[in-house]
């Protein structure tokens, strides 16, 4: 055999064992529980006990039985206005941080503020938003003391809005590093040359910095709709009867009704559809790309 | 004639240096004006201090006689080509040069006809017509250098600013393009100011040449003038290859300036001998290509021996560096690359025509204060 050859294969067993941990990471993390996931979704249950099968009587139930499907919409829907009001609050930020702040220090400042609150653990924060909106909460006490209003305003917790409110606020720090990371792509230069064309800052605005940043705020959208859709905390907490989302009704189904392959069948048709939104996304991102 | 652009004692402060120290020039209509110097010599900041993009320490700009030091950049009427380039990434070729225009539709300044005929002629005037609908990314750099060329002289501006515009292309295409700019403002009349640190550059392609150094600007005349009269010794340094060398100035009546050099050379200065008193110390420069060079061996002419201690073929010119042992001086000498093949180590004799010596004014240069 000659010396090359020798190599070659030293290279390749070489590379093998540093691919190693990561193909077995992935098989038995993720490769081993999406077939399970897909097992399970094909049985049915008997007397709460779990029976093999192969019928896709349960996925097609997602979509047929209701409350399944309007759930999964409302979800959706919750995870679509958190995306929304996310990208609105996380934007200004986003430019701030790129454009305005010259000093190394205060864009360290920024960025410790935004990431510092991902510290505290998920639970309490949204614990905090209860005591903010709740019956005896801060907001309802200001108003009382003000008094604007006679009796505690019960409209702002408990419902789908203070869920969205909720998640806007967990996952805002997503769509400010999304964004900003595609900002501070965008050369100074191209925005003097704006101006210096006879541009106003708001017309440098639409015309340049918003559509260059196009794919960071859609990265952003998509991380943050996938994890509001998917939320079960802030429905629990804070979201009442009217706001109860699909992750919730899974864990009903596992830990209630032991119904797994229903279960199983939500959880594969929610990572089905988020495959493909998140395809879509891909694509669009990659076609508002600028390249410079 | 007012001036179209003048700057008076602009001055700009980052914290540290000055980045530009009281610079004051005054640019003529339809001038080609280079800022050169080396990088840090404050010629951007001139430059940009100029457009807009950066608010002067201290000092005024003025255009056509109005100050206009506190006007935004979108409302001075000077467009500005960066070396960068600095394309729209996200709009076609077509797109980028309309862009100045498209602003001005907003304010019923022009119509969309006229758009489209003035960006098809400037699309023209650069060669691109045949690549009005690509994206600045399929470009060649000399291509994108075009296109942000056309996008600066659509909207007709009195004033072009250029940043090193041809910093990032490659030799060839440098000289493509310094040939097209040529044209351009011979053709367009336009005031152009120019920055670069490339000397033959800012000298091929100038009416006039503003040399700076440390934010300091330390001549401004025609190319012959720095070239030939340069006022100190870090202009003559900077500006092609020269010799500047320290000596004692000889005068007696009736006899032509003299100059005795520090290592016991004296050599004969033809000019500028008015004003010199004897025995005062005076620089003087030497321009390489006019040290003549001839082989020693059987010359029997008057002359300088030196022997070569480096040689440098440059192709059009061998450039010689010289070891006169006698005066301990190290001369600089550039000769034709045809006529001459002397080799590393060969003696030589040197001669100097004194209507060569230069000597240098007293008291010009960079001051040393902070």
């Amino acid at each position: 055999m000659s010396a090359a050859a020798s190599t070659a294969r030293q290279d390749r067993r070489q590379l093998l064992i540093w691919l190693l941990p990561p193909l077995l990471w992935f098989t038995v993390f993720m490769l081993i529980p999406y077939c399970m996931l897909f097992y399970y979704s094909l049985g049915s249950t008997e007397y709460m006990t779990f029976k093999p099968g192969f019928s896709p009587a349960n996925l097609i139930r997602v979509f047929r039985a209701e409350p399944y499907l309007s759930v999964l919409l409302k979800s959706a829907r919750i995870g679509a206005f958190t995306a929304i009001g996310a990208t609105i609050l996380a934007y200004p930020v986003a430019f701030c941080l790129a454009f305005h702040t010259r000093s190394a220090r205060a864009k360290f400042v920024i960025y410790l503020l935004v990431i510092v609150p991902w510290w505290a653990a998920y639970l309490v924060k949204a614990y905090a938003w209860k005591t903010i909106l709740g019956t005896n909460g801060i907001i309802n006490a200001l108003l009382l003391d003000l008094h604007i209003i006679h009796e505690p305003l019960t409209l702002i917790l408990y419902n789908q809005f203070s869920v969205v409110l909720t998640l806007v606020y967990i996952f805002t720090p997503f769509s400010i590093l999304s964004i900003y990371a595609q900002l501070e792509r965008i050369p100074t230069s191209i925005i003097e040359a704006s101006s210096n064309l006879g541009a106003t800052t708001f017309e440098t605005l639409t015309k340049i910095i918003i559509p260059l940043s196009l794919p960071g705020v859609l990265a952003g959208a998509i991380i943050t709709f996938a994890l509001a859709t998917g939320d079960f905390i802030a429905p629990a907490l804070v979201g009442g009867p009217d706001a109860v989302m699909i992750s919730n009704v899974v864990i009903n189904l596992l830990g209630v009704a032991f119904d797994w392959p229903m279960a199983a069948s939500i959880g594969i048709v929610v990572i089905g559809v988020g495959t493909a939104l998140i395809s879509v996304s891909q694509y669009l991102e990659h076609r508002a790309q600028a390249r410079f | 004639m007012t001036p179209i652009i003048e700057a008076r004692q602009l001055r700009k402060h980052y914290g540290g240096p000055l980045a530009v120290r009281d610079v004051s020039l005054a640019v003529n209509e339809g001038e080609f004006l280079s800022l050169l110097g080396a990088s840090g010599s404050g010629k951007t900041t001139t430059l940009r201090l100029i457009a807009g993009l950066e608010t002067p320490t201290q000092g005024t700009v003025l255009f056509r006689g109005r100050d206009i030091t506190n006007v935004p950049v979108a409302q001075r009427d000077m467009r500005m080509v960066f070396q960068d380039f600095a394309l729209f990434p996200n709009l076609t070729v077509w797109e980028n040069v309309a862009f100045g225009l498209r602003l001005r539709i907003n304010r019923g300044r022009v119509t969309s006809d006229q758009i489209k005929a003035r960006v098809g002629q400037y699309l023209d005037t650069v060669q691109l017509s045949g690549h009005a609908a690509k994206m600045p990314h399929q470009l060649s750099g000399g291509q994108r250098q075009r296109v942000s060329l056309a996008r600066a002289l659509v909207t007709d501006p009195p004033v072009v600013l250029f940043d090193e515009p041809l910093g990032s292309l490659d030799a060839n295409m440098r000289k493509v393009m310094q040939l097209e700019l040529k044209r351009l403002h011979r053709e367009l009349r336009k005031t152009f100011i120019y920055v670069t640190h490339d000397q033959e550059e800012a000298m091929g392609l100038s009416d006039r040449v503003a040399v700076l150094q440390d934010g300091q600007l330390l001549q401004l005349g025609t190319p012959d003038d720095i070239y030939f009269r340069p006022n100190c010794a870090a202009v003559a340094n900077f500006i092609g290859a020269a010799n500047v060398l320290q000596g004692v100035a000889e005068v007696a009546p009736g006899r032509p300036l003299g100059v005795q050099l520090t290592g016991g050379l004296r050599l004969a200065a033809a000019d500028n001998a008015a004003g010199i008193a004897n025995g005062e110390a005076v620089t003087i420069m030497l321009r390489a290509e006019q040290v003549r060079i001839a082989p020693a061996a059987g010359n029997t002419a008057d002359g300088l021996r030196a022997q070569i201690t480096e040689r440098l073929f440059l192709g059009e010119t061998v450039r010689y560096e010289l070891d006169v042992p006698a005066a301990g001086l190290r001369l600089t000498a550039i000769a034709g690359g045809d006529h001459l093949r002397l080799s590393l180590g060969d003696d030589v004799i040197v001669t100097v025509d004194p209507r060569n010596v230069r000597v240098l004014p007293r008291g010009a240069g960079p001051r040393v204060d902070a």
